[in-house]
């Protein structure tokens, strides 16, 4: 028998291919897709799972939904949190409890569902509110009593009581897009990735699972239109790969990692435009008041004041982030100026003195990312000095966002923990995490206080804003007081375009699809 | 040869259901809430132990991998955790990028690896055969996802020959191909510095083998001997070595599938064993192990019709 190398077919064919390979890659240069009117390219940290307002998982599909799904209203674009109507031809509180609306009459759902009616408002609306869909996002019409329909176009929102944040981060959000009665139900009460009645702007017209996403202009969408003819979503998990693939230009638009962005301010590349946007989300260290180490609130006291937070935020951000005051963001009822604690490591010592607690060792557990490890390391440093050990422990996402939870065996072992939470533009989005009913769900410092939930409460039916200032300036000193937590930073967020591009954009950054327009 | 064929299918079933086993008891170790992870933070207890029972999580871990096991056979590989989409699905909507991306390396690393060995053992010696064999251990300690970020930095950003991220457009082969060159690279150029050596080393064996005398002796020319008479016999090894080459780069396509943004069963095994997507994990990791014994068998059933001697002791 001869083999098939003997015959040169084999050397002769490899070498061949490798000309061949070698050919397309000079016959197909980099095709950067245009940013011209035509197409936009952007990237998306995650691909899509489920297209419904009711059930969706992630930033990215809220982008999409409310794209596709006509949202009564949405953010505006600017450094102003604002909306602007969308579905609505007009929208207005008649009182605390009673929200009129009228919807636009040229709006209609794709594959023959017909116009968008004030009954489909309802349906929306109160599918998401009520517990027996068990939607995680009730909560956003917790308020809600029903949906009265009018007539075709118009109807009321009735509320139950006063509710404050419904114009910042109810109303401009998933919760309010509005889906097709008669779809839905067709589709057995639940939409997936493959979206049906379609009525924004634009339409999805093509995913490719983890490769990307298509929304091309609704070519029935009778009022302002979308600024590309498609927009391509790329999902790149990695933000380092999506900065190589803006500067290879297979990208219009991305996020950048905080840590990339004193470099691409300094060195941006070439026809691109570097954004840096204030962020809503909270970085802390926090501890278990319930553990045996830690119960001593001397101890915890004594590791707020060894911290120094300055140089564990300008370490872990390159200097890019500043340090922050709280849970709340700069701009928002309730940001604060300082906390009530200082750097001041003798203090520290005496607090531990005082307290008996000699060759102290913590463990801190962090997500296994580098910029908490960087702060972690630091951490570790300012407590060495102050006679602390500090064990740093790394844990993948799928452990890090279970230790603190009453459901797990190590919610009493945790000790300090590194943690980043985000939040929508309302101050009662940040507070709502460390009230006594998220003790062993999300409030993992076990931080209990009666008079918080109070003044949590009272915050969500206070409209008058300088009030609502003092509230949860107040409940963040009491978290201050408790001494479960050294608040660090709110980090920035940082995005790069190709300067052809106008991104719509929301104050903290994050993308309004629609809104994005050739420059 | 059946005999042999059938042989090799039961172990090939044996061996699937051993790392199978395995698999379930890893992932039922690790720590993590799966219906947290997928859920977020806004959904309630009942939320999460509704997802949990869907899931099967309450059920005893030997009874879970006895459903799986069941199913699998049937080619029910169950469900993905948020979506419902069936993880068969799931798996091979990725399944042909991983293995474009591995026939992409072995396409590099047997057109560089092959001849270049076959430089070095005819030029035995000489300043050239060190060369290669310094570059064949280069290649071979430098991490294949180091390569991929300075392949993708060289030819991707400065050059901007090749693009960086992604597949390219559905139905359009020349795209696919200019998206596959970088990525394939990173993946093959390692095993260009494995098959050099093995190929050399092989080649010297053979060099020196009775028959490749007598043919000099008859006079054939030296490249009708080296190509044709020595490769044929020294190629064997390289074949089982990329049989086992395979699996290995299928580990490296899971940083090349990150690094490039490349959909693939790397980023998606991967992806999810972060959000605790146990379904996904255990179906992806079914479908490859499949195909990694698969290729192996492959692997050597082409060994036995290359090598008489091999064949016959089937």
């Amino acid at each position: 028998m001869s083999s098939i190398f003997s015959k040169d077919i084999s050397r002769r064919s490899v070498l061949a291919g490798a000309g061949a390979f070698g050919a397309a890659s000079l016959a197909f240069p980099n095709m950067a897709v245009s940013a011209d009117g035509s197409v936009l390219t952007i990237r998306s940290y995650s691909d899509l799972q489920l297209l419904d307002p009711a059930f969706w998982l992630s930033l990215p599909e809220a982008d999409i939904m409310r794209s596709i799904f006509a949202p009564l209203v949405s953010n505006q674009s600017g450094d102003e949190w604002a909306w602007r109507p969308v579905a609505v031809d007009s929208i207005e509180q008649l009182d605390d409890l009673t929200i009129a609306f009228k919807l636009r009459d040229k709006i209609g759902f794709t594959d023959g569902y017909g116009q968008m009616t004030a009954d489909d408002v309802k349906f929306s609306i109160e599918r998401i509110a009520d517990p027996a869909n068990e939607s995680p996002y009730a909560g956003d019409w917790s308020a809600l009593k029903e949906v009265e329909v009018k007539d075709t176009l118009s109807g009321l929102i009735h509320l139950k009581n006063k509710f404050v944040p419904l114009w910042t981060t109810t109303l401009p959000t998933p919760a309010s897009c509005i889906v097709s009665r008669k779809a839905v139900g067709e589709l057995g009460g639940k939409i997936g990735t493959e979206p049906v009645a379609q009525s924004g702007p634009y339409l999805l017209t093509e995913w490719v699972p983890k490769q990307k996403t298509v929304l091309t202009r609704n070519p029935d969408w009778a009022y302002e239109q979308g600024g590309y003819e498609e927009i391509h979503i790329l999902p790149i998990e990695d933000p380092a790969t999506a900065e190589l693939g803006f500067e290879a230009g297979d990208l219009d638009y991305t996020w950048t990692s905080v840590s990339s962005l004193p470099r691409l301010k300094e060195n941006p590349p070439a026809g691109s435009v570097v954004v840096e946007k204030p962020s809503l989300a909270y970085v802390w260290l926090g501890m278990n008041k319930d553990n045996e180490t830690l119960k001593d609130v001397r101890i915890r006291r004594a590791i707020q004041h060894a911290i120094d937070r300055e140089i564990v935020v300008d370490a872990a951000y390159f200097g890019a982030a500043s340090v922050g005051n709280g849970i709340i963001a700069p701009g928002l009822p309730g940001s604060r100026d300082s906390v009530t604690y200082d750097y001041d490591p003798d203090k520290a010592r005496a607090l531990l003195e005082e307290a008996g607690a000699t060759n102290l060792t913590v463990t801190l557990d962090i997500l296994n990312q580098s910029e908490r490890l960087t702060a972690a390391q630091v951490i570790q440093a300012n407590l060495a000095d102050v006679g602390i050990n500090c064990e740093i422990k790394q844990n993948d996402s799928g452990t890090f966002w279970t230790l603190g939870s009453k459901d797990g065996d190590y919610f009493m072992d945790l000790q300090l923990v590194l943690s980043r939470f985000s939040m929508n533009p309302d101050p009662s989005w940040a507070t709502v995490w460390f009230t006594p009913e998220q003790v062993g769900v999300w409030n993992w410092e076990r931080f209990n206080d009666a008079d918080y939930k109070a003044l949590h409460e009272e915050g969500l039916v206070e409209s008058d804003p300088a009030k609502r200032d003092e509230i949860y300036r107040k409940m963040q000193d009491l978290m201050d007081e408790s001494g479960c937590y050294v608040f660090l930073t709110h980090e920035v967020v940082g995005l790069i375009h190709k300067d052809t591009v106008d991104p719509g954009l929301k104050p903290n950054g994050e993308p309004l699809l629609p809104l994005f327009k050739p420059a | 040869m059946l005999t042999y064929f059938v042989k090799r299918l039961g172990l090939a079933a044996v061996i699937v259901s051993v790392a199978m086993f395995l698999l379930f008891c890893m992932i039922y170790l690790i720590p993590g809430d799966p219906a947290s992870v997928a859920l977020g933070p806004r959904a309630t207890e009942e939320m999460r132990a509704a997802l949990r029972e869907k899931m099967g999580l309450n059920q005893p871990v030997i009874l879970q991998f006895w459903n799986f096991y069941v199913g699998a056979w049937t080619g029910d590989l169950g469900e993905e955790v948020l979506s419902g989409r069936p993880v068969m699905t799931v798996v091979l909507e990725q399944l042909p990028f991983t293995l474009a991306l591995i026939a992409g390396g072995i396409t590099w690393s047997v057109a560089l690896g092959i001849p270049l060995g076959c430089w070095a053992a005819v030029s035995r010696g000489s300043t050239a055969d060190r060369i290669v064999g310094i570059l064949s251990v280069a290649v071979i300690a430098v991490p294949s996802f180091v390569i991929a970020i300075y392949a993708l930095l060289i030819f991707a950003v400065q050059l901007r020959w090749l693009p960086a991220i992604g597949a390219g457009e559905p139905g359009n082969l020349g795209d696919q191909l200019t998206h596959l060159i970088l990525p394939s690279l990173a993946v093959g150029l390692g095993w260009v510095g494995y098959i050099a050596r093995m190929v050399r080393a092989s080649m010297l064996e053979v060099l020196e083998a009775s028959h490749i005398r007598t043919a000099r002796a008859f006079g054939l020319p030296d490249r009708m001997i080296t190509y044709r008479y020595a490769l044929s016999i020294a190629i064997l090894p390289t074949v089982t070595l990329l049989g086992v080459g395979i699996g290995q780069m299928l580990s490296s396509a899971v940083f090349a599938e990150i690094v490039f943004a490349r959909p693939g069963v790397g980023k998606l095994v991967y992806d999810a064993i972060l959000t605790r997507n146990f379904p996904v994990v255990t179906g992806t990791v079914l479908v490859t192990t499949v195909l990694f014994v698969l290729l192996n068998l492959v692997a050597d059933l082409i060994i036995g019709a290359l090598d008489p001697r091999v064949r016959s002791s089937f």
